[in-house]
C-alpha cells in the first residue's frame, strides 16, 4: 500500500525540518519552560504569602489563564503585544514584535499559570517545621525559600514539571496559527508544496511521539531516583 | 536573659496562653513540663518569635519581641532551637546543614563555618557521619546533628521543644547525654520535656503548665519534693508511676 508513497521527500527535506523547524520548537519549549517556572514560582510564593492582595492577584492570574484556550491566548497576544509595547514605550506606532518573541511571551505567561499550581503544591508538600527550622536559625524569608524550601519543592515536583514540559513541547505546534515555521509548520509546508501530505504528517507524528515518549521514560527514571529519603 | 511577661496568645477564639510570666537567667536550666495541650510548646516557640502572641511581651537578651523595630532574624540567631522532629534539611549533607545559616545569617566564610561545624559535630560524637545525608542517620543521630547545628550559631540560650519525644526509647539516652553535657558546660537552657530524669539531674527550676497557665514555677528540689498545686501533684504521680 506504500507503493505510491514517496518517503524520500523526508530525506530530502530533513535539514530544513530539523535545523529550522525543530530548532524553533525546542528553543520555544526550553525558553518558555525556564521563563514559566521562574514566573510560576513567583506566583506560587505570592499565592502562599498570606498577604491577601498578592494571593488574590496570583490566584486570579492562574485561574483566568487556565480557563482560556491556548489558541485564543496565542492570537490575543500576537495582536495585543505590539500595542502594549507601544503603550509602555510611548511610541507613536505599534511596536514591531517578531513572531518568535510573541510566541515566547505567550507561552511563558500561559505556562506560568500551570507551573505556579505545580510549585504551589511542591511548596506545600514541605513540612512547616522546615521553615520554622530555617527561621529559628536566623534565615530571612527569602533565604529560607532560596536555600531550604524551594530546592526541596523543585526536587519533589521535578517529574510533574517535566511532564508539563512534554505537554508544552506538543502545544508549541499551535503556533501554526501565526504561520510560524516550527517543526509541524515546516513539515506542513513541505507537505503542501510537494503534495506529500500523508508522508509528512506521518513522519511528524512519529517524531513527536519518539521525543515525547523518550522524555516520559526519563521522567519515570527521575521519579525513582530523586525521591528524598526522610 | 529571657523575660516572659504576661503573655497571652489566641488561635482564633481559643486562648492557648493565659498570662504566662517567668524568667530564665544566665546559666540557668529550666524544664517546662505539663500534660499535652497545656501550651508548653507554644510558649517556647513564642520566645524566639516563631509563634506570635497578642498581648504581653518577651524580652530576649534585652531586646523586646513586641517592638516592631526588632530585627527578628537577627534576634533568633541568639536563641538556638531544637525541634521535636529534628527538622534537619534533608537535601543537604550534615556538614552543609551546619554551615548554611552560619554563612547566610552570620556571614561567616565557608572555611570558618566548616571549622566550627566539624568541631561541634565532634562534640556530639558524629564526625564519621559528616558527609552523609540526614536520611541516612538514625533519629538519635539526627537530633544530635540538630543540636550541633543550633550550637554552630553561638547562641546565648538554647530552646528545646520536646527533643526526645519522637525518638525510639533506645535513642533517648544519647540525646539526653548531649544535653546534660551542654547544661554542665554552663549553657542557658529552656527545655520542654517529659524526661523527669533529665530534670532531676540538671534542671535548676521546673515550670509546670496546664491549660495555658503556668501553674507551678519552682526550684527543682521543691517541685519534686512537694509541689504546691494539686494539678502538678497529679501529673507527677501519673508520669512517675513507672
Amino acid at each position: 500500500m506504500f507503493a505510491s508513497f514517496d518517503f524520500d521527500v523526508i530525506w530530502r527535506t530533513l535539514p530544513y525540518l530539523f535545523l529550522e523547524g525543530m530548532r524553533f520548537t525546542l528553543m520555544l519549549t526550553v525558553l518558555a519552560t525556564v521563563g514559566g517556572v521562574i514566573l510560576g514560582t513567583l506566583l506560587a510564593l505570592m499565592r502562599l504569602s498570606g498577604i491577601k492582595a498578592l494571593s488574590w492577584i496570583a490566584a486570579g492570574y492562574s485561574n483566568i489563564l487556565r480557563s482560556l484556550p491556548l489558541v485564543l491566548v496565542i492570537f490575543w497576544f500576537y495582536f495585543l503585544i505590539p500595542y502594549i509595547g507601544q503603550w509602555i514605550t510611548g511610541a507613536s506606532r505599534p511596536m514591531a514584535v517578531g513572531a518568535f518573541t510573541s510566541a515566547l511571551v505567550t507561552f511563558t505567561l500561559f505556562e506560568a499559570a500551570y507551573f505556579s499550581e505545580i510549585m504551589r503544591a511542591g511548596i506545600q508538600s514541605i513540612p512547616r517545621g522546615q521553615q520554622s527550622a530555617g527561621y529559628a536559625l536566623g534565615l530571612t524569608y527569602w533565604q529560607n525559600m532560596r536555600y531550604v524550601v524551594l530546592p526541596q519543592a523543585f526536587r519533589n515536583m521535578l517529574p510533574v514539571l517535566l511532564t508539563q514540559t512534554i505537554i508544552l513541547f506538543q502545544d508549541t505546534s499551535l503556533v501554526y496559527v501565526l504561520s510560524i515555521t516550527d517543526f509541524l509548520g515546516a513539515a506542513s509546508k513541505v507537505a503542501q508544496r510537494d503534495g506529500r501530505l500523508v508522508e509528512m504528517y506521518l513522519f511528524a507524528a512519529v517524531v513527536y511521539f519518539a521525543i515525547s515518549f523518550a522524555l516520559s521514560r526519563l521522567v519515570k527514571r527521575l521519579q525513582a531516583r530523586t525521591a528524598i529519603a526522610r | 536573659m529571657i523575660e516572659i511577661k504576661n503573655v497571652h496568645k489566641f488561635y482564633g477564639a481559643i486562648q492557648v496562653l493565659k498570662g504566662c510570666t517567668t524568667t530564665v537567667s544566665k546559666g540557668e536550666v529550666v524544664v517546662v513540663c505539663g500534660p499535652s495541650g497545656s501550651g508548653k510548646s507554644t510558649l517556647i516557640k513564642t520566645v524566639n518569635g516563631l509563634e506570635p502572641f497578642q498581648a504581653g511581651d518577651i524580652v530576649l537578651d534585652g531586646i523586646s519581641l513586641k517592638d516592631p523595630k526588632t530585627d527578628l532574624p537577627k534576634l533568633r540567631v541568639r536563641a538556638g532551637m531544637v525541634f521535636q522532629n529534628f527538622e534537619l534539611f534533608p537535601h543537604l549533607r550534615v556538614i552543609d546543614n551546619l554551615c548554611l545559616a552560619q554563612e547566610k545569617a552570620l556571614g561567616r566564610t565557608r572555611a570558618e563555618a566548616e571549622a566550627k561545624g566539624r568541631q561541634l559535630i565532634e562534640r556530639v560524637g558524629l564526625s564519621a557521619h559528616i558527609d552523609k545525608f540526614p536520611g541516612q542517620l538514625s533519629g538519635g543521630q539526627q537530633q544530635r546533628v540538630a543540636i550541633a547545628r543550633a550550637l554552630a550559631m553561638d547562641p546565648i540560650v538554647m530552646l528545646f521543644d520536646e527533643p526526645t519525644s519522637a525518638l525510639d526509647p533506645e535513642m533517648v539516652t544519647e540525646v539526653l547525654d548531649v544535653m546534660v553535657e551542654l547544661a554542665k558546660s554552663g549553657m542557658t537552657m529552656m527545655v520542654v520535656t517529659h524526661e523527669m530524669g533529665f530534670a532531676r539531674k540538671v534542671a535548676d527550676r521546673v515550670i509546670f503548665m496546664d491549660r495555658g497557665e503556668i501553674v507551678e514555677d519552682a526550684r527543682k528540689e521543691d517541685f519534686f519534693g512537694k509541689p504546691r498545686s494539686e494539678r502538678a501533684q497529679m501529673f507527677l504521680s501519673k508520669i512517675l508511676q513507672h
